[in-house]
């Protein structure tokens, strides 16, 4: 699995939706609320062994974003 | 269901989304009555100043005082207890902090203990898992008032299924065990006897350890059965002859020890105990016994089991705590091995008899029915919550919703069985519910399966009926509501004689009965209506 599936995976479990996809983002999605924002975050950190600083979580508010973000990490 | 939170810290990532409703931050002044239940999730706030710190957590104990008394009684409450995830001193004697939390944790047992719908959990059997620097995580606390790492998310999911479990009473009822590798360490057909590994050092004494661990459980309402493939006699023969076995032959209240495949036998301990394959688990050292297990009946739990036997300690530990803990333990689950026991007894009796009511006569059996009362009322209500095949309706009443209904003017009645090869306890129930002057509704009618084939459910309806007719009550009305389980029930109230008014689309039957005649009941019980 690819980093991007494995993203896409983890964005449908947080957000408890199957609808979730490269476009979808903090504003097209109803249930990427600030709360499961912070789930996401945590369970980013845990899936890939990594630690996300407050302004890296600030900005993830999208698909690539996220995406972008955890591979600078890498 | 529907639950109510009250917390002080963003506790949403740990008891989840649906169904949920969140209090503000420490916001007490918000009550909605119309949920199924509430949960009070305080943590210890992060204050540098002790003395403040301390006030506020005294504090909590009368937020929490004045929201109980605003909610009825018959709402389940669940309260945390306090755990100092920080906690920070400026001399060693500083106590204060630690004074208030242990105050508020005794406040909340003592709660428990004086409400019935209050039940406390014990929150530092979760946190104390992790080592302190893992139980937070600051970026977290400083960016969402989330106290309690958001990553331990799906281990406090396991955790708080557990509890809910233990909460609700859905435990499992009966624990099937292999013997070689699993009860004691080798195999007894090539290690002999004395060859297998029980007792004395290292690793006999990890299987005296589990045995012993095990004989508590059946000590504490769990049936225990054994499914092996080996030869009942030498099996029989080590249990009488190894002085090490702690668990014998009696401790057991079914055995399946032949070369039949596992699957099969399970599926006859169920028929035999006369409990569902849902309410089993299964503990087998062979992967390919418990694969096949899984696959062939995926109703019965089946956890791998540990490779070393210096794991059993803590096995077991899980073990309970996934499948066996109840809130709380009543009499009749402690004696349930026997009961069980008793029961194979009877159906042995039952094959030397040529009908059935000569049979029943033999038994001698007593049935005691008594009115709810604070005695039987715990029982009452965990019937409710446990019996799946004999119950009509399937209605899951708590403790404070059986007291609530006896408020509201309902007639509770239950039935102690007892013959002559033992006493099978409370172990049915009625709940009658007035209907204008003269009518009752049999909103539920339950028996325990253990009681099943002796036509008690019978004489118990029909003497519950009589007892109606005295008291002045004209007409009767009982639903069946069918479920995965009761089909057996479906004609029960047919074969009564009430009469089926109404079937819905989703199978419901709707009864009705003039209560014109006094119900003859056949002689081969002792009944006392107490």
């Amino acid at each position: 699995m690819n980093l991007e599936e494995k993203i896409l995976g983890i964005m449908r479990e947080v957000f408890d939706t199957t609808d979730v996809n490269e476009q979808t983002s903090q504003r097209n999605c109803e249930n990427w609320d600030s709360l499961r924002h912070l789930s996401l975050a945590s369970e980013l950190e845990e899936a890939f062994d990594i630690e996300l600083e407050p302004e890296e979580i600030g900005q993830m508010t999208d698909f690539s974003r996220v995406v972008e973000t955890v591979r600078a990490k890498q | 269901m529907t639950t109510f939170v009250f917390r002080n810290q963003t506790v949403e990532p740990f008891l989840g989304y649906d169904g949920m409703t969140y209090s503000g931050y420490d916001d007490i002044s918000q009550t909605p009555t119309s949920v199924d239940r509430y949960i009070w999730f305080y943590q210890v706030p992060v204050n540098p100043d002790a003395c403040q710190l301390a006030r506020e957590i005294d504090s909590y104990s009368d937020k929490l005082d004045l929201v109980l008394s605003g909610i009825t009684q018959d709402r389940p409450f669940v309260v945390f207890s306090l755990v100092n995830l920080f906690p920070l001193k400026f001399t060693g004697k500083d106590n204060q902090v630690a004074e208030a939390i242990t105050g508020f944790n005794q406040h909340i047992a003592r709660l428990a203990m004086e409400r019935p719908n209050v039940k406390w959990v014990d929150f530092s059997g979760f946190t104390g898992r992790y080592a302190a620097d893992a139980l937070v995580d600051w970026k977290y606390y400083l960016m969402s008032q989330t106290l309690l790492n958001p990553k331990l998310a799906k281990p406090f999911h396991d955790w708080w299924s557990g509890i809910e479990r233990e909460l609700m009473m859905q435990r499992k009822k009966c624990l099937v065990l292999d013997l070689d590798n699993t009860l004691w360490g080798g195999v007894l057909g090539e290690d002999g006897i004395d060859g297998i590994q029980l007792g004395g050092d290292y690793p006999g004494k990890a299987f005296t350890y589990w045995q012993r661990s095990l004989l508590q459980l059946a000590h504490n309402g769990v049936i225990l059965a054994v499914c092996s493939k080996n030869n009942e006699a030498d099996v029989d023969e080590a249990w009488r002859v190894n002085p090490h076995m702690v668990l014998k032959r009696e401790h057991f209240s079914a055995l399946r020890i032949n070369w039949q495949d596992k699957a099969t036998n399970i599926r006859q301990l169920a028929d035999e105990l006369n409990i569902g394959l849902d309410s089993m688990v299964f503990l087998d050292d062979n992967p390919a016994e418990r694969e096949l297990v899984r696959q062939m009946l995926p109703q019965v739990e089946v956890p791998d089991f540990p490779e070393k036997p210096y794991l059993l300690i803590p096995f077991f530990k899980q073990l309970v705590e996934k499948y066996f803990m109840a809130y709380d333990v009543t009499d009749e689950d402690r004696s349930k091995t026997e009961q069980y026991r008793a029961n194979a007894l009877r159906r042995a009796e039952q094959a030397r008899f040529i009908d059935l009511d000569s049979y029943l006569y033999s038994l001698d059996i007593s049935l005691d029915i008594l009115p709810a009362d604070e005695h039987n009322l715990p029982r009452i209500a965990q019937m409710t919550q446990k019996t799946n095949q004999f119950n009509l309706t399937t209605r899951r009443y708590t403790e404070s919703d059986v007291r609530h209904r006896l408020d509201q003017g309902w007639r509770v009645y239950c039935m102690r069985v007892s013959d002559r090869f033992g006493d099978s306890g409370i172990t049915a129930a009625i709940f009658l519910q007035p209907v204008g002057d003269d009518a009752v509704n049999i909103d539920n009618l339950l028996l325990s399966c253990r009681i099943l084939g002796k036509g008690i459910e019978e004489a118990f309806v029909k003497t519950v009926l009589n007892l109606m007719r005295l008291d002045g009550v004209k007409k009767v009305m009982a639903d069946y509501l069918p479920t995965a389980k009761n089909g057996q029930t479906a004609d029960f109230y047919d074969r009564m004689g009430l009469t089926c008014v109404r079937v819905g689309d989703d199978g419901a039957r709707h009864y009705e009965l003039d209560l014109t005649s006094v119900y003859e009941i056949k002689n081969c019980y002792n009944i006392r209506v107490l």
